[in-house]
């Protein structure tokens, strides 16, 4: 799914005072597509990317997904795709701490109303295919970082969605673990996902095929990464081997 | 569609939220709604049940399942005998006792005249003439014969007196009109009975030992022809006829079938709830209000606790409850999953309070009531009341569940997930 960013801006009132975070960011995302967002610290790129992803609403300008414009959409619409076409890797796991791994990864699709048995079988393909068919009923608290992280990829991707979006999701996670997310990451794009990740570490950027730079809130570069450049992450297995 | 699907993925959280809980906070929980259930039905039972007890009493002591007394303005029951036997031929009645009540006087030690300036020793008392072995068998009188021996048919100047009226058992008796309590009274003690303008010396046969809200208390007994002769009645009008009927059987038509038969002309007919003292059914009435006060108290307890827990609960998970709306779980569905937790905690704590009240508390009490100087006690749990406080304590510990659970997940998605305000 093509995403269409126009003149975005957002900005913060705190009492008189106003901070631009975003000033104006104007792209597009093809369908398809693996794109990496880098920049300093506070340079604005979680903020784009929850008006992108519809967990927030931007002060200007306006985000087209699917040819309609999100400012448009009610929240109940907004929930909706965020459930059903949307997929979540954040910096923290976020899983739910009773619930085993593949009924963490089950719960957004019993919330999309599939029957149960569906739902599980569902939820062990997508654990599969981040390695943890052998962590099923695991808890979390059972779990490694990089596992527990692996898990939250599943539940992201487990509905199959239109559109994955990671906020640093390697930023809480050891090195091996890192390379692991970026390996799945990988695997996703060459089967079709589109994939829109942030990360201040350049080196992972290097995964994506195009890397957008932000600073203070504008967008200061805007690179294919050639294919020969492109950084591709092996399997931990195989890694170690 | 929609709402079924919050159900089933509250359901879902719950279920697991609250078997993979510690064991320690589960238990914790339940122990704090068994506790309240046991507050709401067992503090307000037990007050029930000591009225209950006194109603019990005059009951199987003295009124029956359905009483049929002298008018107001007669001195005792016309055609009694065929009163009697028309009762008796009715198919519900199981067992009947007729009795001769009348106002009179019990004096002890009047061998010694009373020294200047005191009373002699006297009080007032119900006297009552009965068969003593149709009594016995309606009443079972003669358990409560403490010291001495029960009537027999044919005794000859024999009588029971009632705890209140002697002074080693009578429980503030001399602070109740009309009693003052006899000294050195034992079973062969004589007495003098005093009724109208005749008066007998006859002996204390046996002493009755009650609780002092027993009918039995202040009253002088002996057997029918006895009493007859001191009145000097010579028809065999009775002033009392206490009937029970089949268990099972509507006391209130039964009672409104004998009027109708035509008693009603020569007697008042009232069921055992119309013929127990006015007093006791308002005592019924405050204590069961006290014990309703007592419980909601219990209630709120039971409301902050829950309240406590799921909003310690939901503000610490505040983080992930955000990343689960943002990720599309509706907030309904992280709700009611909190709502469903309260549930099955009051659930659990009722059942087992169920268990408890139904399976132990009411059969042990009702076979073994608590001695107390007003009455036995018995827990008095209506099925209905019952369900009714279960339904308060589930109803409570919803909105206990869902309204720190609504404070938290109402809160903006995003800042729940950055954890700011
Ligand atoms: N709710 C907010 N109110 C005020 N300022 C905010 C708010 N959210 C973010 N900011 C500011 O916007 C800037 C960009 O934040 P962010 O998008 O998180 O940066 P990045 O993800 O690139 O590190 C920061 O300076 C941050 O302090
Ligand atoms: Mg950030």
């Amino acid at each position: 799914m093509a995403i269409d960013v126009k003149n975005l801006v957002k900005s913060f009132h705190d009492g008189d005072r106003v901070t631009r975070v975003l000033k104006g960011i104007t792209l597009s995302i093809d369908d398809g597509s693996f794109v990496a967002i880098i920049g300093r610290s506070g340079a604005g790129k979680s903020t784009f990317m929850y008006q992108m992803s519809l967990l927030d609403e931007p002060s200007e300008g306006d985000v087209i997904v699917e040819g309609r414009s999100t400012n448009e959409m009610t929240n109940a619409e907004e929930t909706k795709f965020r459930l059903e076409k949307f997929g979540y890797v954040f910096q923290d796991y976020a899983l739910v701490p009773e619930l085993t791994a593949v009924e963490n990864v089950a719960l957004p699709l019993l919330m999309q109303g599939l029957p149960r048995e569906r739902a599980l079988a569902d939820a062990r393909a997508a654990l599969t295919r981040v390695n943890l068919e052998a962590h099923l009923a695991q808890l979390p608290s059972q779990l490694s970082g990089g596992e527990q992280q692996r898990v939250s990829i599943a539940r992201a991707i487990a509905h199959l969605p239109k559109v994955l979006f990671a906020d640093e999701p390697t930023a809480n996670l050891d090195r091996e673990s890192s390379d692991g997310v970026m390996h799945i990451f990988g695997e996703l794009h060459d089967a079709g996902q589109t994939i829109i990740m942030v990360t201040h570490e350049l080196e992972y950027a290097h995964a994506a095929e195009r890397i957008i730079r932000l600073d203070d809130g504008v967008v200061v570069s805007d690179e294919r990464v050639p294919a020969t450049e492109r950084k591709r992450y092996p399997h931990p297995g195989l890694q170690a081997a | 569609m929609h709402f079924l699907t919050n159900i089933r993925v509250g359901w879902y959280l719950a279920l697991r939220q609250v078997r993979r809980a510690s064991v320690w906070t589960n238990t914790l929980i339940v122990f704090v709604m068994l506790l309240t259930f046991l507050n709401l039905v067992v503090v307000t039972g037990v007050l029930v049940g000591l009225v209950q007890g006194i109603t019990n009493l005059y009951r199987e002591q003295e009124t029956g399942d359905v009483l049929i007394s002298t008018l107001a303005n007669q001195t005792d029951i016309s055609h009694s005998p065929d009163i009697i036997s028309f009762v008796k031929s009715l198919p519900q009645v199981t067992d009947l006792s007729a009795r001769y009540v009348v106002g009179g006087t019990i004096e002890a030690n009047y061998q010694t005249p009373p020294a200047p300036g005191e009373t002699p020793n006297e009080s007032a008392a119900s006297i009552v003439g009965v068969d003593p072995a149709t009594e016995n068998a309606f009443s079972h009188i003669s358990a409560f014969v403490g010291e001495g021996q029960y009537l027999s048919a044919g005794d000859y100047d024999a009588v029971l007196v009632g705890p209140q009226l002697i002074d080693r058992y009578s429980f503030g008796g001399d602070l109740l009109p009309n009693i003052s309590a006899l000294h050195n009274v034992y079973p062969g003690t004589k007495v003098r009975i005093t009724v109208g303008t005749t008066t007998r010396v006859m002996t204390v046969k046996g002493i009755l030992v009650t609780t002092a809200n027993s009918p039995l208390a202040s009253k002088v007994i002996m057997p029918e022809n006895e009493l007859r002769t001191l009145l000097g009645r010579n028809d065999y009008a009775v002033n009392q006829i206490a009937v029970n009927v089949a268990p099972g059987t509507d006391t209130t038509a039964f009672a409104n079938l004998l009027r109708a038969s035509g008693i009603g002309a020569d007697a008042k007919v009232q069921t055992a709830q119309e013929a127990i003292p006015a007093g006791v059914a308002e005592v019924e009435g405050t204590f069961a209000s006290i014990g309703n006060a007592i419980g909601s108290i219990g209630l709120v307890v039971a409301a902050v606790t829950i309240f406590i827990v799921i909003f310690i609960n939901a503000i610490t998970r505040r983080k992930f409850i955000g990343i689960l709306k943002g990720i599309g779980i509706s907030g309904e569905a992280i709700e009611l999953a909190y709502v469903f937790q309260s549930l099955m905690y009051a659930l659990v704590g009722s059942a087992i309070g169920l268990a408890i009240v139904y399976g132990f508390l009411v059969p042990y009490f009702g076979a073994h009531p608590i001695k107390l100087p007003i009455s036995d006690a018995v827990i008095v749990a209506p099925v209905s009341g019952t369900a009714l406080r279960v339904l308060l304590l589930v109803v409570t510990t919803a909105i206990a569940g869902y309204v720190p659970a609504r404070l938290i997940v109402r809160k903006n998605t995003l800042d729940s997930i950055l954890g700011r305000n």
